[in-house]
């Protein structure tokens, strides 16, 4: 029956992995790498590139050419790349502040009850992003329902203009992300021994210090963890800022896509790509670091 | 009298709450699901909606799903996405499988970790970098298959979301079932078909869930690699919400929404009752 | 002299609302005395470790007054409750070193920087773990950990310490070694220690006063002995100890003592507890270690009875044997092993069975 696997453990177990390195090798890794080089070539004007060398694409990140063809400093992408990582860290700090004592409140339920909880935080989840966006358009916008009534009793005498500002990016990003930040969090509240804050209030510590002193500490590595689960698809995000920003609001993701869909310079869509995935990475090492100095400094059992 | 029994006087009277507890908790919470379902409760409450404007309220009808149903796009578009989410969930689930069989009973082997960042890679990446870096990739080897090309990006991109669930469950169960297996007199093949899947259908089960909703939701990596005539739903709705809002997005996306909601339903019957049946 | 703890008619009722509340404790009342090492021992269950947690506050009562040196204290956070806890398995930060668990309390109660210092050195030094004062509470055996839980309890100086069951989950050497010295340390520090098990051979040992708790309810307070050899009622008497109980009704008086109609026609005399009369149905109940075995040819006494080996059980240092005393009757009894190790009986063996009037005693059923 089991005639055709090979003999080894190694050769079963390369055998196993064989088609996930296949397909995410050739399929992922390749890609990055080819966007890689593409965003060091010249872009040819009916979209795709010249198989011709240049920096032309990063120095676009920072100057352009002005009337007698001499680099200028222009902050317009760097204004974009910075509102991108502003918005995504406000977002983030949003989505802690409020998933935060929710994650903590689950924690404290019955069994049975949390994991209804639990499947309620990720109901909204796993429907469809696009259609959840675009109905804070109907509750956000003008004439929508948070306006209309306002309006109607006379609270307020015009449209708040709600729609197409930071504010509504902001919004639509917490909104969008609040599950991530949410369950991980719940995933190292749920193991944290309640005794241990027992022992601390029996120490002397007030509520405040119970929380500040070992809560949050014990339960650091799930609220990194969901800081990064938001923050990073923050980073690259299409959608939020796309319908609730208006395409006036940019943010990095919008951006490059403009790249490829309209603008046609791909070796700028891929340079700016490059520059998100960079900003991923030195996220991602940090996380490493910090997460290896813990298992350091507490030690093994 | 100690001074922490001068402060107890002030507090006399007023019940404690048990450690760990903080008041105003269960009220946040409520707001957190207020939030959470404002948008879906708003969204389905319009989709009702007989006036042609989204915004404005012109009584209740539900012609905007008789429309949506008679609409060849949105038929197409539907199609489109049971295709490529059917495609890319039995391939990421198979491929995940295996993979997943490897990293949690294979023992420590030189490459373990540099395997389980690849696979889970996709998951680090942001989209639009994913969506870039395949669209460069598949302009440069010319590769045009429509279809297949989409179909290929999101066998990629579900892979470590159906990894995941088979990994946990993998590394939930007690390798002594397998043992026994073996000290029963059941070769390697027979332990596993016989054995190790049955245990592992469950986290099977819900990876290949998580494939399909990820599959089904996916708008920007699609959007971009897919050409002309790959339209999905998603993309669809898109461009529905670009050239003008009209009640039939909301008729498509209620629709769309209880779907996602009984697959999600169907996945949490199908955890928790594998959580009682299997794992004590 | 002043009481460290005085509670009153407490009462604890979890899921009040439901329609299955649970009642741990019935108008539980009990005076602990200062300096005392006083134990709550009872089987799981019994609500010995609710009333630790009610004092502690980590619950809240349902009705009745806990006095902690005169001030009333039920209503008070944890942390503002001059009491600290031994937990069961220690509940050490699991993220932080031995010194910042130890010193986590004194800051709390914002004590200066060199006073917490020397503090924690004190104490450390106090459960010989000074050296390991750098460690992470995971780098730590059991025995360890358990002595670190003892010095973070400590090192705040409580008024009154808590422990809940802290030797449960030390193996039995280390078990023993403990029992000295926490005995020890109660008495050096001055401390009322309020200690609880379900180990009556630990409660015994290192108790001033124990209480026995059975179903949500205080059975009896009373010294060691006093528990031992004067137990109020048949749960006590065999929850502490090994015990012969031996059901029957008394048939007449004899000075300060009854005579009880045990079986259908065996008589036994048996030291008067309480006030009964010709006709109550009584417990006798007789320790094993106060009844003497001798083989029936060198008995000489005249009050003794014979009795068979029914049974023997041998456990090292002595044998159990059951004695079969006829008339439906069997007695636990125990007998050394010879010099040469040999058991003196077997099995089978007629036996002289000798136990004075004054160790039976009556209970009521």
């Amino acid at each position: 029956m089991s005639d055709w696997l090979p003999k080894s453990a190694a050769g079963k177990r390369w055998l196993g992995l064989a088609p996930s390195y296949f397909v995410i090798g050739i399929f992922m890794l390749v890609p990055m790498i080819i966007m890689g080089v593409f965003s060091f070539l010249e872009p040819n004007p009916y979209g795709g590139v010249k198989p011709v060398g240049s920096f032309a694409a990063y120095v676009k990140i920072f100057f352009e050419y002005d009337l007698e063809d001499q680099l200028v400093f222009n902050p317009g992408y760097i204004n974009i790349i910075f509102r991108s990582f502003q918005l995504s860290f406000g977002a983030t700090l949003l989505c802690l502040v409020f998933g935060f004592p929710v994650a903590y409140y689950i924690t404290l339920q019955p069994e049975n009850r949390r994991n209804f909880y639990i499947y309620l935080v990720t109901i909204p989840f796993w429907t469809n992003l696009l259609i959840r966006t675009f109905a804070w358009i109907i509750i956000l916008g003008r004439g929508g329902v948070i306006e209309t009534p306002l309006l109607a009793t006379g609270i307020i005498e015009k449209s708040l203009r709600m729609m197409y500002t930071d504010g509504a990016i902001a919004i639509g990003l917490t909104y969008s992300y609040l599950p991530l930040m949410v369950l991980p969090i719940y995933a190292s509240l749920e193991k944290l021994d309640f005794r241990l804050l027992e022992a601390a209030s029996d120490l002397y510590a007030n509520r405040f210090e119970v929380m500040t002193k070992v809560v949050i500490p014990l339960c650091k590595p799930g609220i990194i963890a969901g800081c990064l689960l938001v923050f990073i698809p923050c980073l690259g995000a299409f959608i939020a800022p796309n319908l609730l920003g208006g395409g006036k609001k940019l943010m990095l993701g919008s951006l490059v896509q403009f790249q490829f869909a309209s603008a046609r310079n791909w070796p700028f869509g891929a340079a700016l790509s490059m520059l998100l995935l960079s900003a991923v990475v030195i996220v991602l090492i940090f996380y490493a670091r910090a997460a290896k100095n813990r298992a350091a400094m507490e030690g093994s059992a | 009298m100690s001074d922490q029994m001068h402060q107890a006087a002030a507090n006399k009277g007023k019940k404690m709450l048990p450690v760990g507890h903080y008041r105003g908790l269960g009220a946040w919470t409520i707001v957190f699901f207020i939030f959470l379902y404002l948008p879906i409760v708003v969204l389905v409450f319009y989709s009702f909606n007989a006036n042609r404007m989204v915004m404005n309220w012109g009584g209740f009808g539900i012609d905007w799903y008789l429309k949506a149903f008679q609409n060849d796009d949105i038929q197409k578009a539907v199609w489109n996405s049971l295709i490529v989410a059917t495609a890319a969930t039995i391939f990421s689930t198979a491929i995940a499988t295996i993979g997943a069989l490897v990293l949690a009973r294979g023992g420590n082997f030189r490459g373990k970790t540099v395997s389980l960042g690849l696979i889970t890679l996709p998951l680090m990446v942001p989209e639009i970098v994913t969506a870039v870096a395949v669209l460069i990739f598949f302009s440069a080897i010319g590769m045009n298959w429509g279809l297949g090309n989409v179909i290929i990006a999101h066998i990629t991109f579900c892979i470590p979301f159906a990894f995941m669930p088979i990994r946990a469950r993998l590394e939930g169960m007690d390798t002594s079932m397998e043992q026994a297996a073996r000290d029963l007199y059941a070769s390697e093949w027979e332990t596993f078909r016989y054995v190790t899947v049955p245990l592992l259908m469950p986290g099977i089960v819900a990876g290949a869930m998580l494939a399909f909703v990820i599959s089904m939701d996916d708008f920007i990596i699609t959007l971009m690699v897919g050409g002309a005539g790959s339209t999905t739903l998603p993309v669809y709705i898109y461009s529905m919400i670009r050239r003008g809002l009209t009640p039939e997005i909301n008729a498509v996306c209620t629709v769309l929404l209880f779907v996602s909601i009984a697959i999600v339903t169907a996945y949490w019957v199908v955890s928790k009752k594998s959580q009682t049946d299997t794992v004590h | 002299m002043t009481s460290a703890i005085d509670v009153r008619d407490i009462t604890k009722i979890y899921n009040p609302n439901s329609n299955q509340p649970v009642k741990a404790l019935d108008n539980v009342s009990l005076t602990i005395d200062d300096n005392e090492f006083f134990t709550l021992l009872g089987p799981s269950g019994c609500g010995k470790t609710t009333l630790l947690r009610l004092i502690a506050g980590f619950e809240a009562v349902s009705g009745g007054e806990i006095m902690l040196f005169d001030d009333e204290i039920e209503n008070l956070e944890p942390n503002r409750r001059p009491v600290n806890t031994v937990f069961q398995h220690y509940a050490l930060f699991p993220h932080m070193t031995v010194a910042a668990n130890v010193a986590f309390g004194l800051e709390r109660l914002k004590k200066p920087r060199e006073e917490i210092e020397a503090t924690v050195e004190r104490v450390l030094t106090l459960v010989k773990m000074k050296h390991l004062a750098d460690r992470h509470p995971n780098q730590l055996s059991g025995g360890q950990q358990q002595r670190v839980a003892l010095a973070r309890a400590l090192a705040p100086s409580p008024k009154v310490l808590l422990l809940d069951e802290p030797l449960s989950a030390l193996d039995l050497k280390l078990r023993q070694a403990m029992r000295e010295e926490l005995k020890q340390l109660q008495k050096e520090t001055g401390i009322t220690f309020v200690f609880v098990t379900h180990d009556q051979e630990e409660a015994l040992a290192m108790s001033d006063r124990i209480a026995v708790m059975s179903d949500g309810e205080v059975q009896q307070i009373g010294g060691p002995t006093d528990i031992y050899e004067h137990p109020v009622n048949r749960f006590v008497a065999d929850f502490i100890g090994d015990t012969n109980f031996m059901d029957g009704e008394i048939v007449g008086f004899n000075d300060d003592l009854v005579t009880c109609r045990i079986g259908t026609q065996s008589m036994f005399e048996a030291e008067n507890s309480g006030a009964h009369k010709i006709g109550d149905q009584v417990t006798l109940f007789l320790r094993p270690e106060k009844i003497t075995l001798s083989a029936v040819d060198d008995a000489s006494a005249a009050d003794t009875r014979p009795g068979k080996v029914a049974n023997i059980v041998y456990l090292g240092n002595q044998a159990a044997y059951t004695v079969d005393m006829g008339d439906g009757i069997e007695l636990i009894a125990q007998a050394r092993p010879r010099e040469d190790g040999k058991l003196p009986f077997t099995l089978g063996d007629p036996l002289a069975v000798e136990f004075s009037a004054r160790a039976l005693r009556v209970l009521a059923q």
